[in-house]
């Protein structure tokens, strides 16, 4: 096997992250040396992982690596291995896109900050270590590259520890993080206790058939430890404060890739390790986390006022729809789960940075002061207004295609199983998006419309580095969405059939029979999917329903006897509780009340205060919520499993 | 004998959720998250253990059939959680010194500027 061939590839894609950050440390002293570093790089391992599409997504074949050539001897898997398949690619490339564009942003981002070696050098490893997890075929090596990974985000949390709340994040995180990846260990040790492998597809071969106490708890550890890295509630206040406190480079990355990280875990664990998805109980747990997540999520992002803490929730809340539709256990389901996730990672990330770059200009993001911004950064607003529409779900945006993906598959579920829970969730994940259109247009309106304040009149638009990597993004947020069909053909669909592989993932690293051999009839066996019916819709007609809609309510709107004056002063008493516009007339905004949901925050009152007394910001409750976690999880698996 | 090592890695690890959970000082926090490390290390070294057993260390040719010896992999995988250990340990003690110059407190109900 030459030195080139494309098996080598995913330690490849591994080994240049971990070497770039050792080089960077020893001779990345001058700033060109490191930016050419960091971005040869990233660049490199995005190029390896682009380079295995052709045989994994379109060829179909699984690539078992061990390392040292260290095959199994005697049905024993002894060596270290990595493996990827479709649905290990597809992350794969998620994480790598991801990480390209946040060194390319950093370079001028982060021109000002000291210490810059040990941020790229924190970069990189934070990466190299999600994407060891992704390609790993090792429960213990999982076990590193998540201690890894989680290290090096705390530590790029309090990177710019003088910022507020940076260090109380990063604490909170390694405290509550530290239960996780101490569960995750157990977990892993307690199957290797009943198993005596740690190869994942020996263990996945071994221990769906033989399910006793010991692997029941082994689930529930590492399903809550998962969870933790995944940031789904009730682990969301972590997200929250550490995407806020960190650089906008890094919330990029901890929104879009660590949390990811925590999914693709949760997905291998339950299809491909224990194989328990055909459970109805699980799927509905699943399916039900997930819901709450969106809707808790999106609640308490309404209530923020802090530009990037309201991304992080929001970042939950989506994360909510990818384990929503996940956990429904059909191609469609899953299918767009993983469009979703990618689609999270770019219009998300695109967010942050333009939230970033409204910071590196302006010093805040606290929405309250800012204000008028488009006059002065109008590609940074254009850039933000994509990502919003995405996020929103507006067609032709990507959000749109995965939503509505997301929404089907919810539906159909409903119809196949007859279960009207589902539908239920079809209606959550409809409201959800509502009240995330609501959360950006009032973004919009306080940071890049309304009145210019005076401290910003000098305020310039953002160097051409970090607009180029915010145009990136926003350039694959149209793309994705502009043709979904290429997406799920090419990304999705590859990934969809990996996951309902599992005899085929533990043959291809076992030796082929291995998994009839060991579990005889029970193997699992690749399962013939049906895409029949995944996206059907069309962007541009979607387009021509959204301009017919804005057309008809410009028509009533310039039709009525609509009277704006008249409408901000007289109407003002009477008018303090309404839905929209309700609120005292306030300085700097047309908007009553400083915020256009104040009438509806105003009737949510009481949850609003509920949620905010509960988030308390005590290290203890968090670690509290993660035991009551762990509890619920080691019930639930010892009563269903 | 050996279910007492179990029963003692659960009752650190126990011990240690419970710490992290009740105590409302920073570094009893940290000195909780390294009760409950030990106690998963204990768990790791308990799992390898073979009553009777000798150091798994042979040269090529003393290795036959009849050796009985303990698990090695828990011992080396051991090594490698209480290094990781050390590392959460220094760096969380490095955010507790940072957190107190910060904030001149110890005590985690005061630490919650990041709240609702």
């Amino acid at each position: 096997m030459s030195i080139f061939s494309y098996q080598h590839f995913p330690v490849y894609a591994i080994m240049v992250l971990f070497l770039g950050a050792f080089l960077i440390a020893a001779i990345g002293r001058k700033a060109p040396v490191r930016h050419c570093l960091a971005v040869l790089a990233s660049g490199a391992s995005l190029a390896f992982m682009i380079a295995l599409i052709q045989p994994v997504m379109l060829g179909g074949e699984i690539i078992a690596y061990w390392m040292g050539n260290r095959v199994p001897a005697g049905g024993y898997a002894i060596g270290i291995a990595l493996e990827v398949d479709a649905l290990g690619l597809f992350f794969g490339l998620v994480v790598t896109l991801a990480l390209f564009a946040s060194v390319i942003y950093s370079i001028r981002y982060m021109a000002h900050d000291d210490n810059q070696e040990q941020y790229y050098i924190l970069l990189l490893v934070l990466i190299g270590g999600v994407l060891g997890l992704i390609l790993s075929g090792d429960m213990f090596n999982m076990y590193i590259m998540v201690e890894i990974m989680t290290i090096s985000a705390v530590a790029l949390t309090a990177f710019r520890h003088k910022v507020f709340g940076a260090l109380e994040a990063a604490f909170k995180y390694m405290v509550v993080g530290g239960i996780g990846s101490t569960c995750i260990l157990a977990g892993v040790i307690i199957l290797y206790a009943q198993a005596h492998t740690l190869n994942f597809a020996q263990l996945a071969a071994l221990i769906p058939g033989n399910l006793n106490t010991a692997t029941k708890v082994a689930f529930a550890l590492l399903f809550i430890g998962f969870s933790t890295k995944a940031f789904i509630v009730p682990f969301h206040p972590l997200a929250a404060d550490a995407h806020g406190a960190a650089p906008a480079s890094i919330s990029l990355l901890i929104s879009g890739v660590l949390t990811k990280s925590g999914v693709y875990g949760l997905i291998r664990l339950t299809y491909v390790l224990f194989q328990t998805m055909n459970l109805g109980t699980m799927q509905f747990w699943l399916v039900f986390i997930g819901s709450v997540s969106m809707f808790v999520c999106v609640t308490m992002a309404l209530a923020q006022h802090d530009f990037k803490r309201l991304l992080a929730f929001h970042s939950i809340s989506q994360i909510g729809y990818v384990l929503s539709a996940v956990g429904l256990c059909t191609a469609m389901g899953i299918s767009s789960g993983l469009y979703h996730a990618m689609n999270h990672t770019l219009f998300k990330g695109l967010l942050f940075l333009a939230a970033g770059a409204v910071l590196h200009e302006t010093g805040t993001t606290d929405l309250d002061k800012l204000g008028g911004l488009s006059k002065k950064m109008p590609h940074t607003t254009v850039l933000f207004l994509i990502g919003a529409a995405s996020i929103s779900g507006i067609p032709p945006f990507n959000g749109f295609a995965s939503k509505w993906m997301v929404y089907q598959a919810t539906y159909m579920k409903a119809v196949e199983s007859g279960n009207i829970g589902f539908l239920l969730v079809t209606i959550i994940a409809l409201v959800t998006s509502t009240l995330t259109l609501a959360s950006f247009v009032k973004v919009t309106q306080s940071v890049f419309f309304g009145q210019l304040p005076k401290e910003y009149e000098n305020v310039k638009e953002v160097p051409f580095g970090m607009r180029l990597a915010m145009g990136i993004l926003a350039l694959l947020c149209v793309l994705t969405g502009l043709f979904p069909g290429l997406v799920t053909t090419y990304l999705t669909e590859p990934a969809t059939r990996a996951v309902f592989n599992a005899g085929g993932y533990i043959n291809a690293m076992m030796g082929s029979g291995y998994a009839e051999s060991v579990m005889g009839a029970n193997a699992p066996a690749a399962q013939a999917v049906n895409f029949a019916e995944v996206g059907v819709w069309s962007p541009i007609s979607w387009l021509c329903i959204l301009m017919i809609a804005l057309l008809a309510i410009c028509i009533v709107a310039l039709s009525s006897k609509y009277d704006r004056v008249s409408e901000n002063q007289g109407a003002k008493v009477e008018g303090k509780y309404d839905l929209f516009f309700g609120g005292e007339r306030s300085v700097y905004s047309q908007v009553g009340g400083d915020d256009l949901f104040w009438g509806f925050k105003h009737n949510w009152r009481h949850y609003f205060g509920f949620m905010h007394e509960l988030h308390s910001g005590v290290v203890n409750d968090y670690a509290l919520w993660a035991v009551v976690a762990l509890a619920l999880a080691l019930l639930y698996a010892m009563i269903v499993l | 004998m050996i279910t007492f090592n179990y029963l003692a890695s659960f009752f650190l690890i126990v011990l240690g959720i419970y710490t992290i959970v009740v105590k409302y000082n920073l570094v009893k926090t940290v000195i909780g998250m390294c009760i409950m490390d030990y106690g998963v290390n204990l768990l790791i070294i308990s799992v390898g253990f073979n009553p009777g057993g000798t150091a798994p260390i042979f040269t090529e040719g003393e290795l036959t059939a009849a050796s009985y010896f303990v698990d090695p992999i828990p011992q080396a995988l051991t090594l490698t959680s209480i290094v990781i250990g050390a590392c959460v340990t220094a760096m969380t003690l490095a955010l507790v010194i940072k957190l107190e110059e910060s904030y001149e407190t110890l005590d985690t109900r005061e630490i919650r500027r990041l709240r609702g």
